[in-house]
């Protein structure tokens, strides 16, 4: 339909189609997309460099040896590209197909999802999901609302409540709905779930146009399922890739944790390495063969193309081939293997038991394994309190009405007295207009919330009689509103429902009282308060407001703010959430006024958010204050015990959370680090919101930043900081300012809750907590955990575990690839630098990939330095592993420095046993393929044997594939060698092997070279341990020593009883 | 290539020892305790190992002779000056090398040739060959492959058999050993045994000859060339029929490709009659036919009579290094047990803190 004549210039616009496509690929763009996106990554495509290279000219190796690990790792992960798009498909199709009924020309129609267009109005029945984004116009409840759960959004579950617009609500029937005639404008589609701006216009017959404005709360999003309401009619108005779910699909932004960036920066090493050795014997191929005997002796004559080739070409050439040879130096199936060593580790992470909450049914997710290692560096930690270190369990435990205290009463078996006999009067009694500041004051606390009460109860019984419904069940994103209105109900005040937009609450005398709810002044961060404005059965108009103290205080011109204020101190003092409740009465005028400030606030299309905070502010002004709560949240259990990582500050730590969390917006940072000493005072600082907005502002003269340096040099001198009252953004800031200090530590924050997202996203690793306040944390963060007190198993276990294994991973892959190459290097000496590779090409292709590829994957995701316990213990031995320190370059360099050592012994050894002689019984000689074979037999069990070394944790896996993969190798190399494999042009390798080992010598010396190039690193090892033994290592003596006394224990316990069977 | 993994979450997770990471391993330390003992008893073994290693090559006796032809070295300088930088080599040239034994050569005598600054590793001499020409496939002798190039074929384009640089410079002198019993005495030829110097499986399975048309092995060649710096055609390598072709001992033993630039490569087997003791005392000369030009890449070459233990040829670096690393490792084992013996206090403290 057209807008009626006299409406706004109207644009048509074009709109997609309801498709969702959230695949990547089609069938036929599958594989050159995905091969570009492959491609893309920095290494892959160095691979596909040295690959094409190698094709193009005339290499020592064959295209195989690198074409063959580069296929198989693209083959590998664009198989599971592609099956992970597969499913996606079928995802897609099935909801792209599954059938919606929508209106067309009065008539109730089915079709599928996709066909769906923007304007369409859809009748959605109860239970089904909304297919696309819709503006909610009627429903089959009365009172024009809907209940609707966002579980597969935002993991929220419980039911939130939508509301029609209110002009379109009498629509019920599809002929009605037909006849609907309006416009709707609207933002540009953004992927915020929680903020939708619009504006409807429903022309009426003869009427002017009604304008509404549409507000989240009339959005229904794509995805949620509408529950506890029959059906319901909305028009589309997001479709297909505009909903809000399909913009939320667009991935976050990558973190990357310090071991990929130390990976990376010793890959450049490693590039440089092998650029100069191929610059050197470039340059040293061309100085050996000035002589042109050298160059071209008779016995090995250049054809004549070779001949005539240009010098500077030929040197080229020469350079690439170099490259090429040497190009295994920077293996494939490095990237290959940390990629699964951090997808199939993260598993170990939601597998923990440890980390189950049984009460929730929720175990670890992990929404990124690229941050595992990141977790066993983390030096600062940044944590919410509220739902994070508290159980988000609150408990109303008193009110404070113009000083007076009361305390609802609780019997030990939770059942709450009957009547409001339950209220101490802890000060004298109140007078007449006490008694009625009192009841306001309840009524103001059942009134200004935004609790729900469960469907059920509503739905199932008839009217209620007043004693069954005070089992009423109340839903609030917010639990301390739940708290309050619980409290409220046992001092006798209790709120039944909201039903066609009247609060209905019972009061004292068993009546049920009206009030007509005309607007919520909905609760925002900033602000700190919410306010409802009512109207009375008696016509009265009432603003309440309830918010933090200082967020009333300066508000309010009457009532008796002093004592308030110093109860409200009081109970802070005692660790408990207190709020300040205040109201104002207004005439029906001032209400007008307020209405249309706000209206025009709502409606505004343009910066609402602004303009609706300016009417808030404006309205909330000139309050009387009424009273004061005071609700607890529990400590989380064992939740604190992991301060025992700031060493002996657990008590101060105790004590300034106890004194200080009056806030619900506090932030609480402590320190893991290792810059803990003993004879250091320690200090706390507490710093509040306001405070620290003033040192984060730059200062006028310009010369900013000088308060932040002193800020944090203070802070990192503190064992622990505590910030109160912080805004989101806050958080955020004081995470990047010690992330961007000049040490660069690594900060984890931690929350639960939407406040913290901003905190969660800025830290290096950030941690959601699966809580009550819903699922916005856990959804943005890389990491989410049940209860914080698994935090302490997943940072001293998990994220040790992950650091030695991944850093060893790391370590191990160069030092392997030295001594595979750099005895490739040393032969270009003795062979005339012309590129003649030592090993044969089946050795050069499955060295990484199979000889010794399984045995550290598995050593990186099974090993265990320590016990789990032991490190759980002990946090100390997170100092060990503190600042990246196995990555660092003096050890980068000494496992460097141990691989060229093992590469010189290997090739000079090989070199010494079969330099001019035989090393067999029938006088028989051998070739340059067993001098290889030799040296890479050498290196194969040299390097296998390595990690055996550094194995600390051998179950039955560690055991199989280490010996398996030697004996696989052996196995191999008999197979390799015994058959002439008619596909080869070459038979180079025939009977190599064999003969190799046919000789006693070869085995001599093979023994002797292994030994000789382990010995190094085991005499390192124990002189080490023994000179300057690390805190893990004196740990891992203990338990070795407790063991072995057992074993002792035992044995005496058995030669006791074998020598008394006797 | 972000991969992450979630889990289902709502069910309690497998408790497994493996998914719980509690798989019953052994937890080995290498503590000083442990090793030092180790230390001890590698060390002694290898002692042990090397003193033994270390005689047996030292048992070992080797006679070898430089019959380059540097000018004014012997009488084979004549042949090399005839022959210096020449390609293909002249005719047949000899020259002596005369030696007298004062006790007997331990046998089983071998003799060896070494070639020195011979790049028969070089990347373009290495492929230059074609295995399954080798290998005596029909197709294959008349089509050889092209890593061959420029020994692939004749000028005139005939295919050359066996084709490649290998195959062409094959080592072609040859050597005599005479034997003058007693002083005075008529020199008597000493039977070498040139059998049994390739690798069996080399001679027997990997190379063939192509199928005889006829019964004529010339016939089968008909069609190729000759390497060009051979004399005549493969399949007059030898007048021998079983040994003649590509199954030729030298040739198999030419074409296995040695690793380092100076080589050793077995002649012959000297085990005949009353030589299977070894070389009895006496005076002896090698006539050497010198065909092969060395100079022109400034290479010698040698003459090596060697004796063969268990352990093959004489190489004294395997005992020599069993020694002394056996010796280092003795001597660690001392400065460890020094350390630990000082560091025990300390550690000791630290267990009671």
């Amino acid at each position: 339909k057209e807008p009626p004549p006299g409406a706004e210039a109207y644009i048509p616009q074009k709109y997609p189609d309801n498709r969702i496509v959230s695949s990547k690929y089609t069938f036929w763009n599958f594989i050159p997309k995905n091969l570009f996106e492959q491609f893309r990554r920095i290494a892959n495509f160095y691979f596909l460099i040295i690959f094409l290279v190698q094709l193009i000219i005339d290499t020592p190796t064959s295209p195989v040896t690198s074409g063959l690990p580069l296929f198989f790792v693209i083959a590998v992960t664009a198989i599971k590209q592609g099956y992970e798009d597969w499913l996606r498909h079928k995802a897609d199709n099935a909801m792209n197909q599954c059938p919606v009924h929508f209106i067309q020309h009065g008539k109730l129609v089915r079709k599928q999802s996709r066909n769906l267009r923007v304007g369409d109005v859809v009748m959605v029945n109860d239970g089904e999901t909304f297919p696309c984004d819709l503006i909610f116009l009627s429903s089959s409840r009365e009172d024009g609302t809907c209940y609707v759960t966002t579980a597969s959004l935002d993991g929220e579950s419980s039911h939130k409540t939508y509301y029609a617009v209110q002009e379109t609500k009498g629509f019920q029937t599809e002929e009605e709905i037909d006849n609907l005639h309006a416009t709707v404008e609207c933002e540009q589609p953004q992927p915020d779930l929680y903020k939708f701006v619009g504006r409807i216009h429903v022309y009426q017959e003869r009427n002017e146009p009604v304008v509404r404005s549409l507000g989240s709360e009339n959005l229904l999003l794509r995805g949620a399922s509408l529950k506890n309401t029959e059906k319901i009619f909305g028009v589309a108005i997001y479709t297909g890739m505009e909903t809000k779910m399909a913009l939320n699909y667009q991935s976050k932004s990558q973190k990357r944790s310090v071991v990929e960036k130390s990976m990376n920066v010793f890959l450049v090493v490693y590039l440089c390495i092998l650029i100069s050795k191929a610059l050197i014997n470039t340059i040293l191929k061309y100085v050996w063969q000035s002589d042109p005997f050298r160059d071209e002796p008779w016995f090995n004559q250049k054809t004549e193309s070779e001949r005539q080739r240009n010098l500077f070409l030929k040197a080229f050439t020469d350079f690439l081939a170099f490259m090429v040879l040497f190009n295994y130096i920077i293996p494939v199936s490095m990237y290959v293997t940390v990629e699964m060593q951090k997808f199939l580790g993260s598993y170990f992470l939601t597998w923990d038991e440890d980390m189950f909450d049984e009460e929730t049914g929720e175990g670890p997710l992990v929404n990124t394994s690229d941050l595992n290692e990141e977790l066993g560096q983390v030096e600062y930690i940044f944590t919410d309190k509220t739902g994070t270190l508290t159980e988000n369990n609150m408990e109303f435990i008193e009110c404070c009405i113009e000083g007076n205290v009361y305390v609802p009463h609780v019997i030990c078996n939770g059942q709450i007295l009957p009547n409001s006999g339950g209220i101490d009067m802890i000060d004298s009694s109140p007078g007449v207009s006490g008694k009625e500041r009192e009841e306001l004051f309840f009524r103001a606390l059942c009134l200004c919330h935004t609790v729900q009460v469960k469907d059920d109860v509503l739905v199932d019984g008839q009217k209620k009689s007043p004693d069954s419904s005070r089992s009423c069940i109340y839903i609030s994103s917010s639990p301390d509103e739940v708290a309050l209105v619980e409290g409220i109900q046992r001092l006798g005040f209790t709120y039944l429902r909201l039903k066609d937009n009247h609060m209905e609450i019972l009061n004292r005398d068993n009546d049920i009282e009206r009030y007509e709810l005309l607007d919520t002044l909905s609760f925002d961060s900033v602000r700190r308060r919410m306010s409802v404005i009512v109207k009375s059965a008696s016509g009265d108009i009432y603003l309440f407001c309830k918010g933090a103290d200082s967020a009333i205080f300066p508000r309010v011109s009457e009532g008796k703010i002093d004592q308030v204020r110093s109860r409200v101190e009081r109970n802070a003092v005692e660790g408990l959430r207190t709020l300040c409740v205040a109201y104002k009465k207004c005439t029906q005028e001032e209400y007008d006024e307020i209405h249309e400030l706000l209206h025009s606030a709502k409606v505004a299309l343009q910066e609402r958010e602004k303009k609706l905070a300016e009417a808030y502010d404006q309205i909330e002004t000139n309050l009387i204050l009424l009273g004061a709560t005071a609700v607890e949240d529990r400590l989380q259990k064992a939740g604190i015990k992991v301060w025992v990582l700031t060493g002996d500050k657990m008590e101060t730590a105790t004590t300034l959370f106890k004194v200080l969390s009056k806030d619900e917006d506090l932030a609480f940072i402590f320190y893991v680090s290792c810059r803990l000493s003993n004879d250091l005072q320690d200090f706390g600082l507490i710093i509040d919101g306001a405070a620290l907005s003033l040192i984060m502002k730059p200062r006028q003269t310009g010369s900013s930043g000088n308060y932040r340096e002193l800020f944090l040099e203070i802070c990192r001198n503190c064992s622990a900081v505590l910030c109160c009252r912080m805004a989101p953004l806050q958080k955020a800031q004081i995470v990047k300012l010690i992330k961007l200090s000049k040490e660069h530590p690594i900060t984890l924050a931690i929350g639960d809750g939407a406040n913290d997202v901003s905190m969660i996203l800025e830290a290096h690793v950030g941690i959601g907590i699966i809580g009550k306040e819903g699922r916005q944390a856990a959804r943005n963060s890389d990491y989410a955990i049940p209860k914080f007190k698994h935090l302490k198993k997943m940072i001293l276990v998990h994220g040790h575990f992950y650091y030695i294994r991944i850093s060893e991973l790391v370590q191990y892959f160069f030092y392997k690839n030295v001594c595979f190459i750099f005895p490739q290097f040393l032969y270009q000496f003795f062979c005339g630098f012309s590129q003649q590779p030592l090993y044969d090409t089946a050795y050069l292709t499955l060295y990484n990939i199979s000889f010794t590829s399984l045995p550290i994957l598995m050593y990186s995701l099974m090993e265990q330095h320590v016990t789990s316990d032991m490190l759980k213990r002990d946090p100390s031995l997170y100092r060990d592993i503190a600042k990246n320190a196995l990555l660092r370059w003096r050890v980068f360099l000494y496992w460097t420095f141990l691989g060229v050592f093992d590469a010189l012994v290997f090739f000079f050894g090989a070199y010494l046993m079969l330099e001019n002689t035989t090393v067999t019984i029938n006088g028989q000689v051998f070739g340059n393929w067993t001098f290889g074979t030799l040296v890479f037999t050498v290196l194969v069990f040299t390097v296998t044997l390595k990690l055996a070394l550094d194995t600390h944790y051998w179950t039955w896996i560690n055991h199989f594939v280490i010996w398996g993969s030697l004996i696989f190798y052996i196995i191999f190399s008999l197979l390799w060698g015994g058959i002439i494999w008619p596909f080869l042009s070459y038979q180079r390798m025939y009977f190599v092997f064999i003969q190799m080992l046919s000789s006693g010598p070869a085995w001599l010396g093979i023994i002797l070279l292994i030994i000789v190039s382990l010995l190094p690193d085991i005499l390192k090892k124990v002189l080490c341990r023994q000179l300057w033994p690390t805190a893990t290592e004196r740990t891992q003596v203990k338990i070795t020593f407790l063991l072995y006394n057992y074993w002792f224990y035992c044995w005496n316990q058995k030669m006791r009883r074998a020598g008394s069977h006797r | 290539m972000a991969w992450s993994a979630t889990s289902p979450g709502a069910n309690q997770p497998d408790n497994t020892a493996f998914t719980q990471q509690r798989l019953p391993a052994w937890q080995p330390l290498l503590s000083a305790g442990i090793v030092l003992p180790l230390f001890f008893c590698v060390g002694l073994a290898f002692i042990g190992l090397g003193l033994g290693l270390y005689y047996t090559s030292n048992g070992i006796k080797e006679l070898e002779y430089d019959y380059t032809g540097d000018p004014g070295t012997g009488n084979c300088s004549v042949c090399a000056a005839a022959g210096e930088r020449v390609a293909p080599p002249p005719a047949n040239c000899t020259c002596q090398w005369c030696f007298s034994l004062s006790e007997l050569f331990q046998g089983p005598v071998f003799l060896y040739y070494e070639l020195s600054n011979f790049y028969q590793n070089n990347r373009r001499y290495v492929v230059s060959r074609d295995d399954a020409q080798l290998s005596g496939l029909a197709s294959a002798l008349r089509h050889p492959t092209n890593e061959c190039a420029p020994y692939q074929r004749s000028p005139a384009g005939v295919p050359i058999a066996p084709c490649g640089a290998i195959a062409n410079s094959l080592f072609n002198d040859s050597f005599k050993l005479l034997h003058q019993r007693l002083p005075g005495g008529a020199y008597v030829e000493v039977p070498l045994d040139r059998t049994g110097i390739a690798w069996w499986t080399d001679y027997h399975v990997k190379f063939h000859n192509p199928e005889p048309i006829n019964g004529s092995l010339k016939l089968a060649f008909y069609g190729t060339a000759k390497p060009p710096n051979w004399p005549r055609p493969a399949y007059d390598l030898s007048p021998d029929p079983n040994n003649t072709g590509f199954v030729n001992q030298d040739f198999v033993v030419w074409m296995r490709t040695a690793a380092l630039p100076t080589f050793r490569k077995l002649y012959a087997r000297i085990r005949h009659g009353n030589y299977s003791a070894g070389l009895p005392r006496g005076a002896y000369c090698v006539n050497i036919t010198y065909n092969y030009p060395v100079l022109a890449f400034d290479g010698h070459k040698r003459l090596i009579f060697s004796s063969i233990s268990w352990m093959g040829g004489k190489n004294p670096f395997l005992g020599v290094a069993y020694l002394t690393f056996g010796s280092l490792c003795i001597v660690t084992g001392f400065v460890m047990l020094v350390v630990y013996i000082r560091h025990q206090d300390e550690n000791g403290e630290d267990e009671d803190e």
